[in-house]
Parts: C-alpha cells; sequence; structure tokens
C-alpha cells in the first residue's frame, strides 16, 4: 500500500472510532428531542458521569479482583455505568423536566443548563478538578494487516457500539416500549388517548439515552486514558452537533451524523490542522443549519423518535 | 482541595476582621494570585504554600515594622485571563495589599501586569515564563523564575548536542506560554542546524489527538517537542506509544510534575524529557533545610514552591526595608534589592525586572520518575 493510501485509512479510522462515541452520544439527544421536542444540554454530562462510573467499576476490580479477566472487568463496566446513568437520567427528568412539561419549551432548555452545571460542578467537589488516569485496562496490543494497524480497543468500540445500534433499532422498531416511544413522538396527546403512559415512556427515553452516553463515556476514558470533570462538555456540544447534522429526532440520523463528524474532524485535523479540529466539527453545524437545517436524514424519516 | 480554599478564605475575612478590632496590632498583607484550584491547581497550590511558608517565617521572626505583622490574602484565578484581572483588580482596591505574588500563568500576569503598573503596585511572578511580559517596560514588574527564551534554546541545545537529534516535530498548545516556548524552541533549533518537519497546535482541554498523532507518525520524527502543559502532554505520550509511534517527547517546566509520569503511566512516560527553570531544589545542597521544613508541613514539594517562597521573601524583606504600608516606598525597595540571600541562590533583578543569573535544569523520566540530568547556565 502507498504511504499516502495508509495514511489516509489510518485518519479514516481514527475518525470512525471517534465518531461511534459521538453516535452513541448523540442518540440520547436525538431521541429526547423526538419524544419531547427538548434538547437536553445536560446530557453531555450523564455522558462524562457516565465515564467516572466506569472508572470506579475498574478501580473497584482492580482493587478486589485483579486477576479477573479484562471481559469480564468490560461486562461489568458497561452493564455497572449503564445502570447508574440509567437511574441518574431517570431521576433527571423527574425531578428537573417533569414539573415543566407544560411550560414554554425554552424554560426546559435552560433548566437542562442548569442541570449541566450542576453535574460538573457535583462531580468537581466529588472527585476533585485534577484530570483522572484510567488504568490501562484493555491490552495495548495492535493488529497489523499489512502496514495499516489498528489497536483493540478500537475494536471493541465498534463491536460495542454497532451493536447497541442495532439492538436500539430492533428495540424501537419491535419491542412495546419502543412502539410506544415512536407513538408518543408522533402524537402525545393520542397516545395518551390511546392508553400509553406518556410519562413512563419519556422516563424510560431518559434513561436508555443516558445509558448509550455512559457506554460511550465509558469507551472514551479507556480510549484516551484520561478524565475531567469538564469533559462532558465538548463532547455534548460535539454529539448535539452530530444529532443536528444527521436530522435531530431521528435515530439513523444520530448514528449516521456522529460517524460522519467524526470522520470529518480526523481528516480536518489530520490534513488541514489539528488545532481547528473543533472549527471543523462546528462549521459543520453552522452549515447544516444554513443549507439543510433538517439534517441529512431528518426529512426522509417524517416518523420521528 | 476546594473546601480548604472556602476555609483559608474564611479564615483570612476573619483574620481581617480581627485585624481591624484590634487597635495594638496593624496588619499588611501581601496578595498571591494563581491557580488554586482547577487543572493547574497543583503546581499552583505548590506555589501557594511556598508564599505561606515565607508568611509565617516572617512573623516568627517579629513585626515587619513597628508593630505590623505580614499576612497572606490569595485570590485563585483558576489559570483563567478574565478570573486572574477580576484578582488583581481585588488587589489592587485593598489598601492595606502592598505587593503582590503571582501570577502563576503566562497568560494571567501578561493582563494583570498592566493593571498592576497602573496602580503602582508590586507583583512578583514566580513561574510566569514568557520573556514578552518583562519586554513591556513596566517597572512594577519583577519575577524569580527563567524565561522562556532561556529555556527553549537550552531545551534546542540539549537535543541537538546532547540527544543527537536532526529531525523533530514541534507541537504547542496556543498558549501565551505554550506557544511562547516553542518559537523560541523552533528559533533555537533551527539556527543550530536542525530540520522541523512539522509545526502543529492543539487546543487546550482536547482529548482526541490521534489524527495528529497519526500524521507525525508518518513523518519519522526523532524527537517530539511540546510547548504546554502536562494533561495535553500527558494524553500525547500515551497516544503516541499505543500507536507505535516511539519518538521520545520533551517539554518543558509546564510538564514537569509527578502527575505527567501518573497520567501518561510510567511505562509510556519513560524516557521522557523536560526542561524546568531552575536546578531541583532537592540537588542544592544550600536548599536541603528549606526542603524539608516544607515536606514535613505540606508533603512532597511542588515545582514552584521554592519559587513563591523565594518571591514572597523578597517581597516581605522590601516591606521591612521600606516600614510603611506605602507602596511606592515598597516598589522602590523591591527595585533596590541586591544579593538576596533565595533557597537557590542569590537574587539580583535587571532592569527589566527578569531575575540575574537564570539557570535551567534537565530532567529525564527514568523508572517512573523524574531524574535530574544537567543543568543548563546560558
Amino acid at each position: 500500500m502507498a504511504p499516502q493510501v495508509e495514511l489516509f485509512l489510518q485518519q479514516l479510522l481514527n475518525g470512525l472510532t471517534i465518531g461511534m462515541v459521538y453516535a452513541l452520544i448523540a442518540l440520547g439527544y436525538t431521541m429526547v428531542y423526538g419524544v419531547i421536542q427538548l434538547i437536553n444540554f445536560a446530557h453531555g454530562d450523564v455522558f462524562m458521569v457516565g465515564a467516572y462510573l466506569a472508572l470506579s467499576v475498574i478501580w473497584l476490580f482492580m482493587s478486589f479482583l485483579p486477576g479477573a479477566s479484562f471481559l469480564v472487568m468490560l461486562l461489568a463496566v458497561f452493564i455497572l455505568s449503564m445502570l447508574g446513568a440509567a437511574l441518574l437520567g431517570g431521576a433527571i427528568e423527574k425531578i428537573a423536566y417533569k414539573p415543566l412539561r407544560h411550560s414554554p419549551k425554552l424554560t426546559a432548555l435552560i433548566t437542562s443548563i442548569g442541570v449541566s452545571f450542576f453535574l460538573q460542578n457535583a462531580v468537581m467537589l466529588l472527585v476533585g478538578s485534577r484530570e483522572q488516569g484510567v488504568p490501562e485496562v484493555v491490552p495495548t496490543t495492535r493488529f497489523n494487516l499489512g502496514a495499516f494497524s489498528f489497536s483493540l480497543i478500537q475494536l471493541i468500540i465498534f463491536a460495542t457500539a454497532l451493536s447497541l445500534m442495532f439492538f436500539l433499532t430492533w428495540f424501537v422498531k419491535s419491542t412495546k416500549l419502543g412502539k410506544a416511544m415512536r407513538a408518543s413522538s408522533e402524537n402525545m396527546d393520542a397516545a395518551l388517548l390511546m392508553g400509553i403512559s406518556v410519562n413512563r415512556v419519556i422516563r424510560a427515553t431518559f434513561a436508555i439515552g443516558s445509558a448509550l452516553a455512559a457506554v460511550g463515556g465509558a469507551l472514551f476514558c479507556m480510549y484516551y486514558g484520561s478524565i475531567n470533570f469538564h469533559d462532558g462538555y465538548l463532547a455534548g456540544l460535539k454529539a448535539f452537533t452530530a444529532a443536528v447534522f444527521g436530522g435531530i429526532g431521528s435515530i439513523p440520523g444520530a448514528m449516521l451524523g456522529g460517524i460522519l463528524l467524526g470522520v470529518f474532524e480526523a481528516l480536518g485535523a489530520g490534513y488541514i490542522s489539528s488545532e481547528w479540529k473543533d472549527v471543523f466539527a462546528f462549521l459543520l453545524l453552522g452549515a447544516v443549519l444554513l443549507f439543510k437545517p433538517s439534517g441529512i436524514l431528518g426529512e426522509n424519516l417524517p416518523e420521528k423518535v | 482541595m476546594k473546601s480548604f480554599f472556602r476555609v483559608l478564605g474564611l479564615l483570612s475575612a476573619v483574620l481581617l476582621f480581627c485585624g481591624a478590632g484590634d487597635k495594638n496590632e496593624d496588619v499588611v498583607y501581601i496578595g498571591a494570585a494563581g491557580p488554586f484550584t482547577g487543572d493547574h491547581a497543583y503546581a499552583g497550590v505548590g506555589m501557594l504554600q511556598g508564599v505561606q511558608m515565607a508568611v509565617e517565617d516572617a512573623n516568627i521572626k517579629g513585626p515587619v515594622f513597628g508593630n505590623t505583622k505580614v499576612k497572606l490574602l490569595s485570590l485563585d484565578d483558576q489559570h483563567s485571563p478574565a478570573q486572574a484581572v477580576l484578582a488583581s483588580h481585588k488587589f489592587v482596591a485593598n489598601p492595606d495589599v502592598v505587593g503582590v505574588v503571582g501570577h502563576f500563568n503566562s497568560s494571567c500576569t501578561m493582563p494583570t501586569s498592566a493593571i498592576y503598573h497602573e496602580a503602582r503596585l508590586v507583583h512578583i511572578t514566580p513561574a510566569s515564563s514568557n520573556p514578552e511580559i518583562s519586554r513591556q517596560g513596566f517597572d512594577t514588574f519583577f519575577r524569580v523564575c527563567a524565561t522562556d527564551d532561556i529555556q527553549g534554546p537550552a531545551a534546542a541545545l540539549f537535543a541537538f548536542s546532547k540527544l543527537g537529534v536532526r529531525k523533530i516535530a514541534i507541537i504547542d498548545d496556543r498558549t501565551t506560554y505554550g506557544h511562547g516556548l516553542a518559537m523560541e524552541f523552533e528559533k533555537k533549533f533551527r539556527e543550530l542546524g536542525g530540520e522541523i518537519l512539522s509545526r502543529d497546535g492543539v487546543t487546550q482541554g482536547e482529548k482526541d489527538f490521534t489524527p495528529l498523532l497519526t500524521k507525525i507518525k508518518s513523518e519519522r520524527p526523532e524527537l517530539i517537542f511540546f510547548g504546554g502543559i502536562y494533561p495535553e502532554f500527558s494524553l500525547l505520550i500515551k497516544g503516541s506509544k499505543k500507536l507505535g509511534l516511539e519518538s521520545p517527547w520533551m517539554g518543558g517546566d509546564g510538564v514537569y510534575d509527578v502527575v505527567l509520569i501518573k497520567l501518561a503511566t510510567p511505562k509510556f512516560a519513560e524516557g521522557t524529557y523536560a526542561t524546568m527553570l531552575g536546578a531541583d531544589p532537592r540537588a542544592v545542597p544550600e536548599a536541603k533545610d528549606f526542603v524539608a521544613r516544607y515536606e514535613a508541613r505540606y508533603g512532597e514539594i511542588g515545582s514552584f514552591s521554592t519559587y513563591g517562597y523565594d518571591a514572597a521573601n523578597v517581597l516581605i524583606e522590601a516591606i521591612r526595608r521600606a516600614g510603611t504600608k506605602d507602596r511606592a516606598a515598597v516598589l522602590r525597595e523591591v527595585r533596590s534589592t541586591k544579593d538576596f540571600r533565595g533557597v537557590l541562590g542569590l537574587i539580583n533583578f535587571d532592569e527589566k525586572g527578569d531575575v540575574v543569573g537564570q539557570s535551567i535544569g534537565i530532567y529525564k523520566v527514568e523508572n517512573g520518575k523524574f531524574v535530574f540530568i544537567e543543568e543548563a547556565k546560558p
């Protein structure tokens, strides 16, 4: 393989990897928006809490079960951080957003910014403001295909993110709760008349979105090996960009938007300038809002969840 | 840590009241400003403890003049230029503050130096190394640490002649400090005849450096120099080794921190070089007593504790000599400081306020620790 091609593929892989994480977070934005038309700005911080939960599980494992296989540990990390974040997401909905269900949309939006500040500062007071290192739990094995190479953690990110996306697609399409979610997003009043417990559906949407973000957080902190209380802010903004890019309210749109955003950023950083990385992401947001506000998949999917 | 400073803040407020109530005893304040919370808190707190120790030592010696005791007023600038400006205005507005030790980061010292200059309030920075600050010509500015136009070239010379590298990549974090340091390094390295393969910038707080590192890997540099601070540096080191990029890394005083090795993990940090302003206080015999006393009080000595201590002592001695709360008199006395015996040696200031006879220590990570290699004196 020519070195140029190899470099391009390598950058593409870098982009796809971080894109998977963006997609996982973007799903939560898009699902919540689909159901109650709220941009939940606290979602990025739920992602950050998810990363800290993952870090705590890793620490627990290292202190009490140092011999455990890393696959068992990974499974425990995912399950426990998902559970914790789902509870957190449900609680946030109940405490902060439910009382505002019939208030103007802007009230809930501003509340979500307040929740975001609350989560950031609560975590800062709990664990301190320093960067926390994440122990290397995944072996740093690299697989080589000719000159092209990828690492085990990248493989894990792909496998986890893709399987969760498939699972979510199936869940929304085929299960009773998934159908209720789609019905509520289409017309909340009609869904209520049909006997759907809309409040339960909304809470479940928050819980599922938060659980996905927590997996994103767990993968993120293991991939980069460090986490800080304000990491949710930028990651949240990027995922929000991805959700808008894909078409806010559309589940496949969020997946595609996240992945494309990651690729766009990586190629921009690799070929143009790395310090302009965030600029590329937000230029994309600006361009989408200007030229196609419904996003790439927003129009094709009138049924929004 | 945060709650500790809350308590400290409350305590200083209480002390302020006590001071005002007590007619027989007067107080004069020295300000201290730096990042006492946030991502630079570790280094900032190390500096603050140095200042605190100097204040306590001074009061053991007795009142600075008449029946006036010296007290510390610390304000957190959180490594943010906006907060730093706010803090400087608070110091300026308090007539009992006659001098400031700070700020810590060059990006905070730069804007505040103009405010202190206008208010004729002397300030001594223990850590800001950007050479541009003293080139502004403010007579209220002093600095006890070395500058980046000494540090950058010393690092470049070491890399070129001692390590024998010729092709390097340079990254910086685009801050007043990081960018300035990288520029000085680059200038000297080119002068020596080395080749700069690429020059990149990153954003502070960023996590994903894989695209940049993938690009740098394809350039095959013999060394990568980073102008910036340890959180980004640790991610760059770790990310590069995971990509199979084996080139060693080098950074300035902003990365010289034990936490760097913890964050980057000892395995990956091994072989990383860092320059530091001045020699290691633990390697200087005169500083032995200070290091022992410091460590008994606060635990492991921070990278800038010595500079905080020295800067505060220069200021306190000037107050003693001035014998008044008059800011102009204190400023005059700081300016006339001659052969002041600091922890790391004699302190004299040149006409720009920079310390004379700066030296740079060069360190390498070996077995998970920073090991002192040599002292570079320009």
